[in-house]
């Protein structure tokens, strides 16, 4: 029966070879975006999960909020552990951890050193009992006192090469040429993917000997560092509210004076360990490691896989239906040769699912193609081998059997309701299936394909408006170097300002801190008195020369540049001018600004630029001199250029001489020039790998759907040869035929427009709210993408019509 | 007795008239027998075949095959006692194009429970019988009419059913083609066989044990039981 059944079934596929190849290459296309997109969520949310109770582990982080603005720290005062021990109910495990980058780190016996050897933690035995680790040697307990050390096998091997877990306990490591540590145990590495990067376990008490010491000591509830962290472990039943109301209290009794005259709050609160992974607002401890997919975009991508899924289903479900009566025959006689419904059924769903498995195996190659095209957007560890996981497995496997029931019930229905008798007498069915859900499904296939093009088109203008909206300052032939940090004097950059600027192809030389626009700022706390009201408010600092107007020519509202580098001068944009409540810039000279307590004048107004994506309002920013000079501190660390256009587009000589005297003032730093113009286009990596996700939704449901109409036409012509050959002969002409043709489906795409242009513009305009500077959301946006698509579709249907329009009448009658 | 039809009634109902294609029937089929029916096209041949080989419903009047009420059975009886006792031959052949010769004959086999051992023996006695072992991975296409007929046969008996009906099964044949069926029906019938056949030609209604006329869906002469 089964052999029967494969073997129609396979001579079923290969007689339709246009339609099985329309139907593998649509599902083949959902199917791998399927695959990839739920590796990706595979591979996330199997981030420790291998804890003991996982689902009952939080982390304690600190959220403030003051009148003026709101952030979070992923770390707790010192002393909210040891509170948390002593006046909370309700935890199991208290388990606070202090994270450190120690330098170095020394094997006295071989004298061999080890710079930089990653990411170390404090902790105790609680840190083990609420994480699981497989332990060669000793135990939790040996980090009881201190100058102890926990090491993975891995890291072990690396400072005792010669030495098994058992025989390396005892042995002494020192840390930064000061701090001896005596290795207490050896743990396996984790046994699955986590988060806890630490190798290096030194015991709780070690901490207080450190440079960090004597925070550890003085315990002070006012200070927040985030390597600093808490976790805890609910006892069973516990409701996490409950807990949340204790951290309030404590919060609420360690507020400060300052605290409540300034109207500052702190909260401590409960992250799941579930949100580790995905919060990139609070970060892992891995600082180096590309944030995780947010669990919006893996949402986004899930519907986007969905979708694509969705229109290859359709393809099979209307192309199988409209030729149903191509089978109607085999149908009807098999049931009189005693065929049950059922076993039809079976049969038909068999099919689908041999067709499903084709597409699947397409796919399986088409998702190595899109790994790589996607290797941006996917984690370092999740590669195209994360395949043979069980799990992924199973989650294929029940895909497979979804989509082929998706596809295949509905089509099987369709064909096993014929009646046999009249299958017999000829009386085949003309119009099997319900065109009307054909139809219903081809709009939904173009709704979602034409979604997708306004989409693609419209965040692509959102891209070109953000990146050639005026910055505010100059942003062509802008280029700017660091001096190293650690090694950065004032004497220095001024001399290698001094050199670079004679090289003939740079017009002009500014020193000053960050540029304009980038990726770190800092902000302090202004406060300005107007009328004696005090008017506090965050104000980002930027350090610049004299020179540096001129390079990055700002354009002044009112007033002038400071009169030296050294001079305690503000110029402020108009964000500022009217935060402090001025309408005329030139009402804004000579008033003071009060910053760390001391007060000093403006003397500038620049009109508003941004110092960073448009996706942002402009904030309050001043820029000043050289503030800390007198602290023997300089914050000119930046060397501007103003580079000349090179007659023959090549700018790399002009770079090597940059570098050349660069490596003169400081020959141990690696040399990176910048561009303005690509530090901007850096700001919208975002969006531009959005614009290249959407760009490829829309290619392959345009493709699926284009196919799917591509079968439908061919099915119709093929019906209605006769009738073209008839109209033909009567005296129609080549285009009425094509227009009588092409009709029906034209109109299902204009309708399929209608319906999907209010949705594409509703969903666009919130994205776009979430820009403070944002394109239109212009009329031709859409026209485009409607014509576009309608173009398209004619195009597919022109090309067919004609062809059989073209064709001898006389021939097709005969046939018939 | 095989089977009985009292007082059969089919009809449609076209522009709110009953338009009738069964009228008034009555039928008594016993064991052995060989009936033709005759009567011009439109008569109503083949929708009495149908509801013989409870292929199609009627509307009223009474089935009794082997003496059990068919007007009584509910779907899945009909079509368990389709398949077990009916084999059907049709003018048009109905083989399926997508299976070969051998395959076409398997298929009713597979759809009773024959384990695939006996299902081979059973195919490969029928190729030796109709002289056709050397078609056997042919495709329908790729036959003459008298030999897909042969293979039509052939799948009607596969299942040894007690009924063969057959529809008009030399309508597209060449006389040549006719009589090696109509012998062969007659062979079958021989050995026991019921064969009700629905035909034109006068000529092939003689291989009969005898013969009724319809006339638009009612009997011209009174059946002898
Ligand atoms: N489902 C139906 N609806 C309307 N008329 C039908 C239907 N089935 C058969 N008929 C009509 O009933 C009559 C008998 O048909 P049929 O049994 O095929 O006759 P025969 O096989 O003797 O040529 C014909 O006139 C045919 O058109
Ligand atoms: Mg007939």
């Amino acid at each position: 029966m089964f052999r029967n059944y494969l073997k129609i079934a396979l001579r079923n596929l290969l007689r339709n070879k246009l339609n099985t190849g329309i139907n593998i290459i649509s599902l083949a296309i959902g199917l791998s975006a399927s695959f990839v997109i739920g590796l990706m969520v595979y591979y996330d949310l199997t981030f420790d999960t291998y804890h003991p109770d996982s689902g009952r582990v939080y982390r304690v982080t600190s959220r403030f909020t003051s009148p003026q603005d709101e952030f979070v720290n992923p770390g707790v005062p010192i002393p909210l552990p040891q509170a948390a021990r002593e006046e909370m109910t309700g935890l199991e495990i208290v388990a606070g951890f202090n994270t450190v980058d120690l330098h170095k780190a020394g094997n006295p016996e071989s004298g061999l050193d080890f710079k930089d050897p990653g990411p170390q933690v404090f902790a105790d035995a609680a840190y083990f009992k609420l994480f699981k680790y497989d332990w060669l040697a000793g135990t939790p307990e040996g980090l009881g006192e201190p100058y102890r050390v926990v090491l993975t096998r891995e890291r072990a091997a690396r400072y005792f090469p010669e030495l098994n877990p058992a025989q390396t306990l005892g042995k002494t490591l020192v840390y930064n040429d000061s701090i001896p540590a005596t290795v207490a145990g050896i743990v396996a590495a984790p046994q699955g993917r986590t988060d806890l990067v630490f190798e290096e376990f030194l015991s709780s008490g070690t901490f207080q000997k450190t440079d960090r010491g004597h925070y550890a000591i003085a315990a002070d509830w006012g200070s927040t560092n985030s390597s600093d962290q808490l976790f805890v472990r609910l006892s069973p039943g516990t409701d996490p509210t409950a807990v949340q109301k204790q951290l309030d209290r404590i919060a609420k009794a360690q507020e400060s004076d300052y605290d409540r005259q300034y109207n500052h709050h702190r909260t401590f609160e409960l992250q799941p360990f579930s949100d580790l992974h995905f919060n990139s607002e609070l970060q892992t401890f891995d600082n180096g490691r590309q944030p995780a997919t947010s669990r919006p975009v893996l949402t986004g991508l899930g519907c986007i896989a969905l979708f694509l899924l969705l229109l290859g289903c359709i393809n099979f479900i209307n192309l199988s239906t409209a030729q149903a009566d191509q089978r109607a025959r085999e149908i009807g006689i098999r049931k009189t040769l005693g065929s049950s419904k059922k076993q039809l059924l079976l049969q038909f769903l068999g099919e689908t699912f041999l067709l499903t498995l084709l597409a699947a195996l397409l796919s399986i190659v088409l998702s190595y193609f899109l790994l790589d095209t996607f290797a941006e957007f996917l984690p370092e560890g999740l590669h195209f081998g994360n395949f043979r996981e069980t799990p992924v497995m199973l989650f294929a496997g029940a895909l497979l059997t979804g989509v082929a029931l998706l596809a295949g019930f509905y089509p099987a229905l369709v064909l096993t309701r014929f009646q046999p008798v009249r299958v017999l007498k000829n009386q085949v069915v003309n119009t099997p299936g319900k065109p009307t859900l054909r139809r219903i499904l081809t709009v939904f296939q173009f709704a979602i394909a034409q979604i997708f093009i306004i989409a693609t088109l419209l965040v692509g203008k959102q891209i070109r408006y953000m990146q050639n909206k005026d910055h505010g300052f100059r942003t062509d032939a802008i280029a700017y170097l660091h001096a190293p940090w650690h090694l950065t004097s004032l004497d220095k950059n001024e001399r290698l300002a001094r050199e670079i600027a004679k090289i003939p192809q740079v017009r002009a030389v500014a020193l000053g801190g960050n540029p304009p626009a980038s990726n770190s700022s800092s902000t302090s706390t202004a406060v300005f008195f107007r009328d004696s009201t005090e008017i506090q408010s965050p104000l980002q600092m930027l350090a610049g020369s004299r020179e540096y107007y001129d390079l990055y020519n700002f354009e002044f509202l009112a007033g002038r540049k400071p009169l030296n580098d050294t001079i305690l001068e503000y110029v402020i944009n108009e964000a500022y001018l009217h935060i402090i409540g001025f309408e005329n810039p030139e009402d804004a000279l000579n008033q003071n600004i009060r910053m760390n307590d001391e007060n000093r004048p403006i003397v500038g107004v620049v009109r508003d630029f941004n110092p960073r994506t448009a996706a942002a309002k402009i904030g309050p920013i001043a820029i000043m001199p050289d503030w800390d000079r007198s602290r023997e501190y300089s914050r000119f660390n930046f060397i501007h250029l103003d580079l000349k256009n090179p007659g023959d587009g090549s700018l790399s000589p002009t770079i090597s001489a940059i570098e050349e005297r660069y490596k003169e003032v400081y020959p141990d730093a690696d040399f990176e020039l910048n561009f303005m113009d690509e530090t901007i286009a850096g700001f919208y990596q975002d969006e531009r790998s959005l614009a290249k996700l959407l760009g490829w939704a829309m290619g392959l449901s345009v493709l699926i759907s284009c196919l799917g109409l591509l079968g439908l036409v061919i099915y119709t012509t093929n019906r209605r040869t006769k009738e073209i050959g008839i109209r033909k002969v009567l005296g129609a002409s080549l285009a009425q035929l094509g227009l009588l043709l092409s009709r029906d489906f034209l109109v299902l795409v204009g309708i399929a427009f209608l319906i999907a242009a209010p949705l594409a513009g509703w969903g666009l305009y919130s994205w776009l709210q979430d820009y403070a500077y944002r394109t239109e959301l212009s009329w031709w946006v859409f026209i485009l993408s409607g014509v576009g698509m309608i173009a398209l579709a004619l195009l597919i249907m022109g090309l067919r019509t004609l062809a059989v329009a073209r064709k001898n009448p006389v021939e097709s009658l005969r046939t018939e | 007795m095989l089977l009985e039809l009292n007082n059969i009634f089919k009809w449609v109902t076209q522009g709110g008239n009953r338009v009738f294609l069964l009228k008034h029937l009555d039928l008594a089929v016993e064991q052995g027998d060989f009936l033709s029916v005759m009567g011009p096209s439109g008569s109503g041949k083949s929708t009495l075949l149908h509801v013989l080989g409870m292929l199609d419903d009627f509307n009223e009047g009474e089935y009794y095959f082997q003496g059990e009420p068919v007007h009584g059975f509910r779907d899945k009886q009909r079509a368990r006692f389709q398949k077990e006792h009916i084999g059907f031959v049709f003018q048009a052949y109905h083989l399926i194009d997508e299976l070969t010769v051998y395959e076409n004959i398997e298929t009713p086999l597979l759809y009773q429970k024959v384990s695939s051992s006996e299902r081979k023996a059973l195919v490969a006695d029928m190729l030796d019988r109709f002289g056709i072992v050397g078609k056997k991975d042919l495709f329908p296409a790729q036959l003459s009419g008298g030999q897909q007929q042969l293979v039509g046969v052939a799948r009607a008996l596969i299942g040894k059913p007690r009924l063969l009906l057959a529809d008009e099964p030399t309508g597209n044949l060449n006389s040549r083609q006719s009589r090696e069926i109509m012998e062969l029906f007659q062979e079958l019938n021989a050995e026991g066989t019921t064969i009700i056949q629905a035909t034109h030609s006068e000529t092939n209604a003689a291989y009969g044990s005898r013969t009724l006329h319809l006339l638009d869906g009612s009997w011209t002469s009174t059946p002898e039981p």
